[in-house]
């Protein structure tokens, strides 16, 4: 193993929390000994290895470490992100709520708010819209909403904990356990936070490697499957609005039933006139929906997180084959119950039966009318694209009145000392353009990675920042973006000469920026207010963007 | 009737805010009132206590709307307001300052060459805004409605010079006619932005017009090589679309020079006016 570096002789004060790229993304640098570039021989020593080729080894190799933590050192915080599983070889860790369980059991998903709304009345000419307000406004409406809407069956609470402990309780993790892989692989912040026990070794398994090993071996699937299910699936199901009045019982035996589903982007999920066997909800990213016309494909739905597939097929009699060819939008979790299970659970509970009829009735309508309506589908097929979906600030500019004159880029550059945090440029639909800039995302993937933390959630609505200041223009927000919204900008500094890591030294820093939604500032974002024609607007959701197509 | 087309003019998409359209009509009205009432009192002179009157408002007025431009340049003090508000300012402010000057001067020719020139000044500030106005209102319309490119206008020349190496690239691979086509028929066109006339009339039409080239040539080749020429029509379409933004985003830039640097000097000139009546 590596010796441990003098991480005391570094001149930037953030630099000292970036020993390297795997222990970084905690506050603190308790790693005594750390080795990586382990070759398959060295791998193999491992349990979680045993099962795997020499040449798959040699492949993921690069993205495993092998590290023994100090004891009492704090591998990861409740609410931050990263890309790491963790698998213990020795040693114990207890995992625990550091914040308060009414802060993370929160609502992280209002599905109300990426409803395609059909009809849409137009929003009144002077009529204050998401643009206008701050986001200490937004804030304030969302937790007002978020209160008064609790319980309601538009909130889902899936995926928001990856242990199920009580307020004030503490789990231990012992050898042979796997952590942190929930998060890492949903790209979802970690719901505990975790601390060695005792002097620890670690195997720290970054997501790319995971994600390959998962897929290789059904045993890995089902130890991490199994792990969730025990960990924190009850809790899910049970807080879900659709087993709302289910029995403990009930859904203890299904836990043990439904398989959990992980799909790549762009994957087929089912496939139309294919028999239905299962039923399907939606546990992280985004599924495309759509149908055949013609000689091609035509996108009529979608669904997000604790959305449902398959009610329609299962509950219409005399339907042979899905409906739809459903396909992942992005990395996606699903969890799959059986045809049985399904009709067992209809059969057992009428008023699950009437909630998926009404579920049955909006899809069927929502989809019959985008087919007949290919503008329609069009939109949703940009929305998706363009991050309409995904977002909760949009910046989109309405052409028709725009003079291109550039005052919104220059009020964004001259509050960010310089730098502009967005180009007028992006995806054009009708008369709009839905700009690159941040549109800051309900599961922001960009946050995964980052070795410093320096990009995160500023605690203020849902604005994700970085800070310049801990920022070492590593790139990983940048590319993980998938809305190229994040720009890296060159800056006068070069790094010192006992720079870590050594890559970087007497190279010039780079920063990474991107929009902020000015949340500082009570004025709101700057590209709205310094916009002389009153065309720049921030839209939270597609059907704000809707109302504004619909205004014309 | 007038009452009619006023409030047809407030629903229009002309008017972006009526908060502010109708604060300018009661403004309007206001003096309108008051110069009525001036004739009935007493002869209008820029010299009396009335003349004086409208004089300064308009002054005042003149360079509130004139503080516009310096708002531009400092967005970075974001407690002055929203851009929008100033530039509505801008506009029905320096709309009743020009009514005012008329009142100023009783709806007569000045006389004298100061005055004149304060005079003709106004005028032509006033027209090359109204001027500005109907090109902001109907240029950045025809760019959203006919054109499939959206760009910025300072990386226009960028991308022409990207389309043109990304299409030299292409034309190494293809037969010699179609270089041949190449050479005389698009090489010139993609050397740098060009503005063309027939944008304002058309923004679509000489577009079309240009893509018809294409078509003769295209029954002569093989299916590879019409991939190429395809690729080489995709290429020039967007050059050409470039263009059409090149030349209207330009009328958009450039009818500044006819507006603000009048009014600085009008603005001068005004002061220059007023030190002169309180001197004399």
């Amino acid at each position: 193993m590596a010796e441990q570096r003098n991480i005391g002789l570094t001149e930037i004060k953030r630099v000292e929390q970036y020993k390297d790229r795997w222990t970084s993304f905690g506050a603190n640098t308790g790693i005594i000994e750390i080795s990586e570039k382990l070759t398959p021989a060295q791998l193999r020593k491992f349990e979680i290895f045993q099962e795997y080729d020499d040449q798959f080894l040699e492949r993921i190799s690069p993205d495993i470490s092998i590290a023994r933590w100090k004891k009492t050192t704090m591998l990861f915080e409740e609410g931050s992100y990263i890309d790491i599983a963790f698998f213990l070889v020795n040693g114990s860790v207890d995992v625990y709520l550091e914040k308060q369980r009414a802060h993370s059991s929160g609502p992280i998903f209002d599905s109300s708010r990426t409803v395609l709304s059909l009809g849409t009345e137009p929003l009144q000419k002077g009529q204050a819209r998401g643009a206008d307000r701050t986001v200490f406004q937004m804030k304030s409406e969302q937790e007002e909403r978020r209160g008064r809407e609790k319980g309601s069956k538009e909130i889902t609470f899936l995926s928001v904990m990856d242990f199920d402990i009580p307020s004030g309780g503490v789990i231990r993790l012992g050898p042979g356990e796997i952590f942190g892989e929930i998060g890492a692989l949903s790209g979802w912040p970690q719901s505990v936070t975790a601390k060695t026990v005792s002097q620890c070794d670690l195997v720290q398994i970054r997501v790319p490697a995971l994600r390959l090993m998962r897929r290789k071996s059904n045993a890995l699937k089902s130890r991490i499957d199994k792990v969730y299910k025990e960990r924190s699936l009850l809790a899910q199901l049970k807080a879900t609005p659709l087993f709302r009045g289910v029995s403990e019982e009930f859904v203890k035996a299904l836990c043990q039933k439904v398989e959990l589903v992980s799909c790549d982007p762009d994957e087929v999920i089912t496939k139309e006139g294919e028999y239905p066997d299962a039923f399907y909800i939606v546990r992280s990213g985004f599924v495309k929906l759509s149908q055949r016309l013609g000689e091609g494909q035509v996108v009529v739905s979608y669904l997000s997180k604790g959305s449902t597939l398959g009610e329609t097929e299962l509950l219409i009699d005399g339907t042979k084959g899905w409906l739809y060819t459903a396909s992942s939008k992005e990395y996606t979790e699903l969890v799959k119950i059986s045809r049985e299970d399904y009709q067992q659970i209809v059969a057992s509970y009428p008023m699950i039966e009437k909630s998926l009829w009404s579920s049955v009735v909006a899809r069927l309508k929502e989809a019959g009318y985008n087919k007949r309506n290919i503008g329609q589908s069009e939109f949703i097929d940009t929305a998706l694209n363009a991050g309409l979906v995904e977002g909760n600030s949009i910046l989109v500019i309405d052409l028709n009145v725009c003079t291109r004159c550039d005052d919104c880029v220059r009020g964004c550059a001259d509050t960010h000392g310089g730098i502009p945090r967005f180009v007028r440029e992006g995806d054009k639909y009708e008369n709009f353009i839905i700009t690159r800039a941040c549109i800051h995302c309900q599961d922001p993937v960009c946050l995964v990675g980052c070795p410093t933390g320096a990009i995160r959630r500023a605690a203020v609505g849902d604005v994700v920042e970085i800070v310049d200041s801990l920022c070492i223009g590593c790139q990983t927000c940048a590319k993980n973006c998938p809305y190229d919204a994040i720009v890296m900008h060159p800056t006068k500094e070069l790094w010192p000469d006992n720079m870590i890591p050594e890559g970087l030294r007497g190279k010039e820093r780079m920063l990474a920026t991107k929009c902020d939604l000015c949340y500082s500032s009570t004025a709101g974002p700057a590209c709205v207010s310094s916009c002389p024609h009153h065309c720049a607007f921030r839209v939270s959701n597609i059907g704000e963007f809707q109302q504004l197509l619909a205004k014309g | 009737m007038m009452t009619k087309v006023i409030r047809k003019v407030a629903g229009s998409r002309w008017v972006q805010s009526p908060n502010w359209f109708w604060s300018f009509v009661l403004a309007t009205l206001v003096s309108v009132v008051a110069y009525v009432f001036n004739l009935a009192l007493s002869e209008v002179d820029p010299g009396n206590i009335w003349g004086i009157s409208y004089g300064t408002a308009a002054s005042i007025l003149m360079a509130g709307a004139g503080l516009y431009a310096a708002r531009r340049r400092t967005l970075k003090f974001r407690g002055l307001g929203k851009s929008f508000s100033w530039v509505q300012f801008h506009v029905y402010g320096g709309a009743l300052a020009f009514i005012l000057v008329l009142m100023h001067t009783g709806f007569r020719l000045p006389a004298g060459p100061m005055n004149w020139l304060l005079w003709i000044l106004s005028v032509w500030v006033t027209l090359t805004g109204l001027v500005g106005i109907g090109l902001q209102k109907w240029i950045p319309r025809i760019l959203a409605s006919g054109l499939a490119v959206e760009v910025v206008y300072e990386r226009i020349p960028e991308l022409v010079q990207q389309i043109k190496s990304q299409t030299e690239e292409l034309i190494e691979t293809c037969s010699e006619p179609v270089r041949d086509f190449y050479r005389k028929n698009l090489a010139p066109a993609l050397v740098n932005p060009q503005s063309r006339f027939i944008y304002y009339i058309d923004i679509t039409g000489g577009i079309q017009s240009r893509m018809v080239e294409f078509n003769y040539l295209r029954r002569f080749l093989s299916s590879s090589e019409k991939d190429a020429l395809e690729r080489l029509e995709a290429a020039y379409k967007t050059k050409l679309e470039l263009d059409a933004h090149y030349t209207l985003q330009k009328a958009l830039r450039w009818w500044l020079y006819t507006h603000v640097p009048p009014s600085l000097v009008l603005l001068l000139l005004i002061i220059f006016h007023l030190y002169a009546v309180l001197y004399y």
